[in-house]
């Protein structure tokens, strides 16, 4: 029989460097299919020798795949780990690769989008802004810096567990709900951020003043009285309710800008 | 200005590669790029402080799932680099910007429906086993992502920015200043599709807290951020310790993601 075939270090390298280009070739067919088969190309070069197996594997990696990029090398990972079981044992189910797949590309997007979107971009970004709305260059410099430590982090610590603990942990971690507990924290902090943003970030305020038996009352003294950023956050629920009831971001965008015109012509903003 | 407007061009095809062959480092967004454009063009203050406005505006799109959202990386650069060429402020770099997204978005859709083609050709690379072949039809779709926004960028600087300039000239004294009402009324945008991803009413007290933090005490945001840090870990401890006796009741709050599909046509 045939020695071990065994995935090295040097073929996660390559895969660790060939993820960065997942969407390079992403279409509305099968998105980030190409782009998939192509980082996995150095892990099926090492496991396969025949012409067929390569035919096979190349194809497997060629079907649909859709992901948060970050993400995506833990995926590789486990795909990794189940390629080299499949090229050392006859009996291996190769279908369950693609299957394995395409039942954690959803969940593991869900958190991706929202641990990296929703929370390290917006957190790296408020920090950038506030620092940059002052004329201060270190602000971009600072948001690139923050948002990739934890981004490159988890690329290549999830390349790694994908690889060494393969499918089980991950259903372990599921089991044990720690994937909950991962974004009702990031989800906690990105709220607050979000609603820090709203109150620092809108300079939304009204030049609306009239005269009360001589005295004359500006109304937007009476709201800061009240609630300081009233208006900011009042805007920022009106916009919130409309996209919820489906309207689109484009149109909802040229509202605003037809709003902001009319509302500053009769004098309200 | 030939050599400025190449430079943009290609400040513009990092910023759309970024997502395609960068793995996101988030090179594309306006904040970046706003401050790559005021270096081209000698004023990198103003590039900052643009940048940090359609920042703002633009932070809560995201291309998530499959939807192609509008392209941030040509408005970004367009609307920074006329805003700088015209002399005028920020205002103008947002009202400019939105629409030159919105736009060029078109070209990007139209660039994956040709990666198609590259994808079946691949296909039949792969019945080979030809690896060489798989990954040249990888490496073509990149640069016509790469042309999609360069040509545009390089053409509007040659041919539009003496135009941009005469434009704002001509647009009277109120709508101007409506515009600038406006540019300050966008990032609500942003913010609003933030929420639809993390709000719920189960967390909704979060939001608040950070904004009554930021409203009444004059913590910035990296403070609300450390402090946030704080209290989830808090939340974490006092939840683990209540599932001792009651086991996970704390089910179903996070799928409302899915339900943010965002309709950005």
């Amino acid at each position: 029989m045939s020695s071990q075939k065994k995935v090295t270090k040097r073929e996660l390298r390559q895969v660790f460097w060939r993820s960065f280009a997942l969407q390079g070739a992403f279409n509305y067919e099968r998105m980030q299919n190409l782009g998939y088969a192509y980082a996995m190309i150095p892990v099926i070069k090492k496991l396969y020798e025949k012409h067929d197996d390569q035919v096979k594997a190349l194809n497997r990696h060629l079907e649909i795949f859709n992901t948060t990029p970050a993400v995506s090398t833990t995926i590789m990972g486990i795909s990794a780990a189940m390629e080299e079981q499949n090229a050392n044992d006859s009996n291996f189910d190769s279908n369950s690769i693609n299957a394995v797949k395409a039942s954690l590309m959803g969940p593991l997007a869900g958190i991706g989008d929202s641990l990296f979107w929703g929370t390290f971009r917006i957190i790296a970004a408020g920090i950038g802004v506030s620092l940059a709305t002052q004329g201060n260059i270190f602000g971009p410099i600072l948001f690139l810096i923050l948002y990739n430590i934890p981004h490159l982090f988890l690329r290549i610590a999830g390349l790694r567990m994908g690889y060494r603990v393969g499918v089980n942990s991950l259903e372990r971690i599921q089991k044990e709900g720690l994937m909950e507990k991962i974004m009702s924290m990031t989800t906690t902090v990105g709220l607050l951020v979000v609603g820090g943003m709203v109150a620092t970030m809108l300079n939304i305020t009204t030049p609306l003043e009239f005269d009360m038996n001589g005295a004359k009352v500006v109304v937007q003294d009476i709201f800061d009285q009240i609630l300081p950023n009233a208006l900011p956050l009042l805007g920022t629920f009106i916009v919130y309710g409309l996209m919820k009831r489906k309207v689109s971001i484009t149109k909802l965008t040229l509202g605003i800008i037809v709003a902001g015109i009319f509302l500053h012509w009769i004098g309200l903003l | 200005m030939v050599a400025q407007a190449i430079m943009l061009g290609i400040i513009a095809g990092i910023g759309i590669l970024d997502s395609r062959i960068f793995g996101v480092l988030m090179l594309e967004r306006p904040l970046v790029t706003g401050f790559l454009v005021g270096l081209v063009l000698g004023d990198v203050q103003q590039g900052v402080l643009i940048g940090a406005q359609l920042e703002l505006i633009w932070m809560g799109i995201a291309g998530i799932g499959a939807a192609t959202p509008p392209d941030v990386v040509t408005g970004g650069v367009l609307g920074t680099a006329f805003a700088i060429l015209s002399g005028q402020g920020a205002e103008v770099a947002l009202v400019l910007a939105v629409p030159i997204a919105v736009l060029a978005q078109s070209l990007g859709v139209l660039v994956r429906i040709i990666n198609t083609y590259f994808m079946h050709k691949a296909d039949k690379f792969a019945l080979k086993a030809d690896f060489r072949g798989v990954t040249l039809m990888m490496w073509i779709p990149p640069i016509l992502f790469f042309l999609s926004v360069f040509i545009p960028t390089f053409l509007a600087i040659i041919l539009g920015a003496e135009q941009v300039k005469n434009l704002i000239e001509a647009v009277p004294e109120t709508i101007l200043g409506g515009l600038k009402v406006a540019g300050n009324l966008l990032p609500v945008v942003g913010f609003a599709l933030l929420m639809d991803m993390l709000f719920s009413k189960k967390m909704a007290v979060f939001f608040f807290l950070g904004f009554l933090a930021a409203s009444y005490t004059s913590l910035d945001i990296t403070a609300i951020a450390l402090f946030g840090a704080c209290i989830a870990v808090v939340i974490y401890i006092v939840i683990n310790n209540n599932n001792g006796n009651q086991g996970h009741q704390e089910k179903e709050s996070y799928n409302n993601l899915t339900e943010g599909e965002i309709d950005f046509e």
